[in-house]
């Protein structure tokens, strides 16, 4: 075929050059990866026929409540929904949205994370459920606050940029983020990507008992992941004891990030659910380890896909965020092309503290934008919607129960999809991947 | 005082017995920790601990408030994270002792293993003896004395914190510089290693490493170190 324009030479690459022609380093950005890659679009449900029953939608419950954690932790987590808000750093994120991202999910019964830069009072104030993150930075990290979490989670990785540390540019660092950090107001601040005082899983495994003996064995530990060599490190993770394993896939968000990394590393998250499962499975323990997908989960049909696949639970942070206002225009308040240079719905620089609706900054008049309990209620609407969503696909599969989806009740629509989930492609019953072996814990798929 | 002997108490039983004990303000006495790894995390009360003998990974890790002495050696992590209170080592520390303190005073009268000090946020780093690689890595704030001499790339990356070397200095990190002390600095380190009983060499000069603070702000980078961010 002849294109009337270079395909190898397109035009966003040639712009990419010219930037980088310009500054002299990589660009960073915010949001997440613009590559196309398999997501969970690629999967429909085989909702009933003569072989399912559905349940009935205004008489028949479909129980959405979650426990993570149960593995060892004397309380584990238990949410009403199996969506939580996952780790955004106060310092990325402004206090106002921190604060709304803990009403919402407290509505709803579910949790928020912290994310790098220790807790913010307003999120931990508003937070009925708070997962307290470990990072490689421990900026702001505060033991009574750590003691005062109903989960501990020790980052390795985060799928937007694996294996690379987190930023956080000169204009978000204002005097209480500096305060909050221990770092200088104003400067350019690049976390570490390894932990201070562990390298290696033998290292993690102490460390791990050290947070169950800082904490009597009380609330759940998970280990967040980058979504690359799923099969080994999920393994890995749960024989050093994770309670719980939460996978970020190529699709995870972030506030700032060069984005070779956002486009070039990782694996997709749908990929990286049945890889995660697997692994569970080999070693006997799926279902024993909880395990939380994250990365690119837009509505309640990625997460009971994600779920049917052998998820626990989803985590949400871009979702979230646009449900907070992100990319929305707000006739009479924000310009977009003046703040950002674009129009709403094209935004994602999240990494220059100029967010039109007050989310990504840290200036007072843009935060101001931010109303923290309208947003607070549209995140819990949304969150609300997103469960109906899963229970309305449940039940139409006949489940009275989300995490009764399995991956028999799915479909591939692509071969990649179909590669990837191991679910047949729609319409066939070619498993390539099976060589003999049964897959899924060997249930046949049909 | 309250005597424990670990050796007849599994891990949870110490450190809910020390617990238990520091929040009424004992004095408690271990006797063979027997380098045993996680003993005494996360105690936020003031109290005195002593260990007649070592430790392992992560002993007085997290602590707000107790005195800690050590009569011994102890593994990775000793006493990271601290807040406030003391914790003092007779004998050698292994990799990343005091990591990310944020308060306190932390004293190793023999030698520390590589990343001393790393990502410490205040707080004050004594060491007696020689440390290793990469000490005061990506340092933020507060200090870090080594009587002896330190190995290679101290000071990477460093922000606020100040390093102060007695011995040789194997070469500095990433951004970070050699310079002199001033008379104030001289008369405060006098002062400390004497309060902590630390030995110096006669006539010791000390040296200063600090930040040059190239790194802060990427696009004022030359060309040529832009890898570092
Ligand atoms: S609107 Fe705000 S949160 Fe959304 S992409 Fe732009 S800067 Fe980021």
């Amino acid at each position: 075929m002849v294109h009337s324009s270079s395909q190898l030479w397109a035009k966003h690459i040639m712009d990419d050059i010219h930037v980088k022609a310009q500054l002299g380093r990589y660009p960073l950005r915010g949001f997440s990866t613009f590559q196309r890659v398999p997501h969970f679009d690629e999967l429909v449900f085989l909702s009933t026929g003569l072989t399912r029953v559905p349940l009935e939608g205004y008489k028949e419950k479909c129980n959405t409540r979650t426990v993570i954690g149960s593995r060892f932790a004397k309380e584990p987590l238990i949410l009403e929904t199996p969506i939580y808000i996952s780790g955004m750093s106060f310092g990325a994120l402004s206090r106002s949205a921190k604060a709304a991202l803990g009403k919402g999910a407290s509505k709803v019964g579910t949790a928020t994370c912290t994310g790098d830069g220790g807790q913010c009072e307003d999120e931990r104030k508003f937070s009925d459920k708070l997962i307290y993150q470990i990072l490689p930075s421990r900026y702001g990290f505060n033991p009574r606050h750590m003691l005062g979490a109903q989960a501990l989670e020790v980052l390795v990785g985060q799928g937007a940029k694996p294996g690379s540390g987190g930023l956080l540019m000169g204009k978000k660092i204002s005097a209480v983020i500096a305060e909050q950090r221990d770092l200088p107001e104003g400067i350019d601040q690049r976390s570490p990507t390894r932990h201070p005082d562990w390298f290696g899983p033998d290292d993690l495994s102490i460390k791990i008992e050290q947070l169950r003996e800082a904490t009597d064995g009380r609330i759940p530990i998970h280990i967040k992941l980058a979504a690359c060599r799923v099969r080994d490190d999920v393994k890995i993770a749960a024989k050093i004891g994770a309670d719980a394993i939460v996978i970020d896939g190529m699709q995870g968000g972030t506030g700032a990030s060069p984005d070779v990394m956002l486009d070039h590393t990782a694996i997709p998250t749908m990929a990286s659910v049945t890889a995660a499962r697997e692994a569970l499975e080999e070693i006997g323990l799926y279902g024993k380890v909880s395990l939380i997908i994250s990365g690119g989960i837009r509505n309640g049909a990625d997460a009971a896909k994600a779920l049917a696949l052998g998820a626990d639970a989803v985590a949400i942070g871009q979702a979230a965020l646009i449900a907070l206002n992100c990319n929305k225009h707000i006739p009479g308040v924000t310009d977009y092309p003046k703040e950002v240079g674009v129009e709403a719905g094209y935004c994602r620089y999240c990494d220059t503290g100029k967010c039109p609706v007050g989310i990504t900054t840290q200036d007072p008049k843009l935060e101001a934008r931010l109303d923290p309990d309208e947003a607070g209620d549209r995140v819990a609407n949304f969150l609300n919607a997103m469960t109906m969503e899963m229970a309305l696909i449940a039940r139409s599969v006949g489940k009275s129960d989300v995490h009764s989806l399995e991956p028999e009740d799915l479909a591939a629509l692509t071969m990649e999809a179909s590669l990837m989930t191991k679910v047949p492609l729609a319409g066939t019953d070619y498993r390539p991947w099976e060589n003999g072996k049964k897959s899924h814990g060997g249930k046949k798929c049909i | 005082m309250v005597k424990l002997d670990a050796s007849k108490l599994s891990l949870r039983e110490l450190n809910t017995s020390l617990k238990k004990a520091c929040v009424l303000g004992e004095e408690i006495h271990i006797a063979n920790p027997g380098a045993r790894h996680n003993m005494a995390v996360c105690i936020l009360s003031k109290c005195r601990i002593t260990f007649d003998g070592s430790v392992g990974y992560y002993c007085a890790s997290m602590l707000d408030g107790p005195d800690v002495l050590v009569n011994g050696n102890a593994g990775w992590g000793f006493a990271e994270h601290l807040y406030s209170g003391t914790v003092r080592l007779t004998q050698n520390a292994s990799l990343a002792v005091a990591a990310s303190i944020k308060g306190g005073e932390v004293v190793i009268e023999g030698d520390a293993g590589a990343r001393a000090g790393i990502g410490i946020k205040g707080g004050l780093l004594a060491i007696g003896g020689n440390a290793g690689y990469l000490t005061g890595f990506i340092a933020q704030k507060g200090r870090i004395i080594i009587c002896g001499n330190v190995g290679d790339a101290v000071g990477d990356s460093m922000y606020e914190s100040l390093i102060y070397v007695g011995g040789k200095v194997a070469s500095v990190g990433t951004d970070s510089r050699v310079t002199d002390v001033t008379a104030d600095e001289t008369k405060w380190l006098g002062e400390t290693t004497e309060r902590l009983k630390l030995k110096t060499r006669k006539g010791t000069s000390w040296k200063k490493v600090e930040s040059m603070k190239t790194l802060y702000h990427f696009d004022k980078l030359k060309l040529k170190d832009r890898h570092v961010v």
